[in-house]
């Protein structure tokens, strides 16, 4: 359809210029048509990249990781070597899945997913909250996808980054200078294994041959760089690599937790007092429940509950 | 679709107030060259919005068992991760000792002189003693999107009897063949109840998705397993802190003249006692010259 309407202006396009000139009535309307389609077509564009930068801020995850207490738990011996030459640092994250409860909806978690199923296969409940008795739907909690993931971070024994390096020599000269200049022990430098110097960044990574040296070299923040006869501190900072292993998508189901309906009405508004009933009537068997681990119900303002694996 | 002529013709701005009525064949071109632009846009947009793994994923991922805690927040939605199986490897080079103290004021104290002198029988013994650093990550930023190079692969049996390699091995071969429609396997990874697959060219991963379906042979039955796209990680920003051990120091160029027993009980000896800064030593671990190790730590619970 719309290659149809591109042919047909393809072909007034390629009239030549005076011609064209004679049909300005027919060329006004087609400008008009032309200039409502693009205005049509802008409006379209800005939906959609309002829409995609909604979306790109959700499939992040953004976190601050609370600081962990650690404790020495072993000492292994690794077959591998490389591992020596690194101090690394890993964790699994996995994302927890919203979902946003509604005015007169509540959550109930099981402690068994047999139970949890039970009560969805039942559907209807009639659960006395205070002198009234509710009826209750109970149905499967529509979950979205969340991600997963190992975090890894390797801090190098071998090798440091130097940045600040000043931009006043030629490249294979500075990199001689750089060598020259951490390996002066007296400033608690060491062999050097290679330089990678960047220029364009004014800044380099330099390897050593053993491994304490760079240690040795980060208790201070700034090291002096001998420039013919001039010294200059460069700043000093650790080898640090991270990456991802084994990201993964996955949908939430929610197997134990259960969706209960249909408390708009109630004239009740603590929800503790609520809860309280929910669980009361769930836990019994005769009412097809079982143990019962939490219950949160929203008869006001939504909730964002988070569920997690 | 519209041969564009670009540039060569373009409409200054004062065009359009000066002569609006007349309709030059050029303002028409321009018009139409906008509007060829405007619609390559558009495609892009919902070309990105389709590959942009929005909360509702436009293709089926494997399922993760969820259950509701009592994690609830008022207001806007956040994003909200766990974070579990921390594991932090500190390589101890030989000639050293890792100390654990049942109190970290005891630890502090330790510190203190930076250099110990341990007595033994007959001769003296000169260490030296450091605060214990490990990296920590502070914050972390990470993005998804859609690998054009990978794919997943579900859909396995439970109770398959193929360890990590041997199936990683067997996938590989059979999507590594060109008339099952695959290509050189360049990346794997065994996920949770799936595989990631990347390929070296861009349109196997395509293709593979595109059938979706195939009959695997794993071990000696064959098994039909789902292709779908996959969706990567990327970190988009990392912050790294060096955290001191609150418990823990470290004791470094100790001389090789006792035996890593022997070793072990004079520094305990030593840093036992409380006229030296010390006090209650909950462990001792002692690397021995010519030997390495690494030094593990988790978290603690509670």
């Amino acid at each position: 359809m719309a290659t149809d309407e591109d042919n047909k202006k393809q072909v007034l396009k390629e009239y030549g210029p005076a011609e064209e000139f004679m049909k300005d009535e027919q060329n006004q309307k087609l400008i008009s048509e032309i200039e409502k389609e693009n205005t049509q077509l802008k409006e379209e564009i800005q939906k959609l990249e309002a829409e995609l930068q909604a979306t790109t801020r959700n499939s992040q995850i953004n976190e601050d990781i609370p600081e962990t207490k650690i404790k020495f738990t072993a000492v292994e011996n690794p077959e591998s070597d490389s591992q020596f030459s690194n101090t690394s640092y890993s964790c699994h994250m996995s994302s927890k899945v919203p979902y946003e409860l509604q005015k007169g909806q509540a959550l109930i978690t099981f402690e068994k997913e047999e139970v949890a199923q039970n009560v969805i296969r039942v559907g209807h409940h009639h659960v006395q909250i205070q002198d009234v008795n509710m009826k209750v739907m109970a149905s499967p909690v529509p979950l979205n996808s969340g991600v997963r993931f190992q975090v890894h971070v390797e801090v190098s024994k071998m090798k440091i980054h130097v940045t600040d390096i000043p931009d006043e020599l030629p490249e294979s000269q500075m990199r001689d200078k750089l060598e020259l200049s951490f390996c002066k022990s007296r400033n608690g430098g060491g062999e050097v294994d290679c330089v990678e110097y960047d220029k364009q960044s004014r800044s380099a990574v330099v390897t050593f041959v053993e491994s304490g040296v760079a240690d040795k070299i980060l208790k201070i923040k700034d090291y002096p760089l001998y420039i013919n006869q001039n010294c200059q501190r460069v700043t000093v900072s650790p080898y640090t690599e991270t990456y991802l292993k084994k990201f993964q998508v996955f949908s939430g189901v929610s197997k134990k937790t259960v969706l209960l309906t249909g408390l708009e009405d109630l004239q009740i508004i603590d929800e503790e007092t609520v809860e309280d009933f929910i669980n009361i009537h769930f836990q019994r068997e005769k009412n097809g429940g079982g143990e019962v681990e939490v219950v949160k119900c929203s008869l006001g303002q939504p909730y964002i509950a988070y569920f997690e694996e | 679709m519209l041969k564009e002529d670009t540039g060569s013709r373009g409409q200054p701005a004062w065009f359009q107030i000066l002569v609006p009525p007349i309709v030059w064949p050029w303002a028409l071109q321009a018009l139409q060259e906008e509007q060829a632009k405007l619609k390559t846009r558009l495609q892009e947009l919902k070309r990105k919005l389709r590959d942009n793994p929005q909360d509702k994923v436009p293709f089926p991922v494997p399922e993760a068992p969820l259950v509701f805690r009592g994690d609830i927040q008022q207001g806007k939605e956040t994003t909200k991760s766990v974070v579990s199986n921390l594991r932090i490897c500190y390589p101890l080079p030989g000639g050293s000792a890792l100390v654990t103290f049942d109190d970290p004021n005891v630890a502090k104290q330790v510190l203190q002189q930076a250099e110990h002198t341990i007595d033994v029988e007959g001769f003296r013994l000169r260490v030296q003693v450091q605060p214990l650093e490990l990296p920590m990550l502070t914050t972390i930023q990470v993005s998804s999107q859609m690998n054009e190079q990978r794919v997943l692969v579900s859909g396995f049996p439970a109770g398959l009897k193929l360890s990590e390699e041997e199936l990683l091995d067997k996938l590989e071969i059979f999507f590594g063949k060109s008339k099952n429609g695959g290509g050189d396997v360049e990346t794997r990874e065994l996920l949770q109840g799936s595989v990631m697959l990347g390929f070296a060219k861009d349109t196997v991963a395509q293709h593979l998705c595109q059938t979706g379906q195939f009959t695997v042979p794993l071990g000696k039955q064959q098994f039909p397993l789902r292709v779908s796209p996959y969706v990567s990680g990327k970190i988009q920003k990392a912050e790294v802190r060096s955290l001191t051990v609150p418990h823990s120091v470290l004791v470094l160029n100790i001389p090789d003249v006792l035996d890593g027993p022997e070793l072990q009980d004079v520094l305990e000896i030593h840093f036992q006692k409380p006229t030296r800064g010390g006090g209650e030593v909950e462990a001792v671990t002692v690397m021995p010259l010519g030997q390495q190790g690494l030094a593990v730590f988790t978290a603690k619970l509670g």
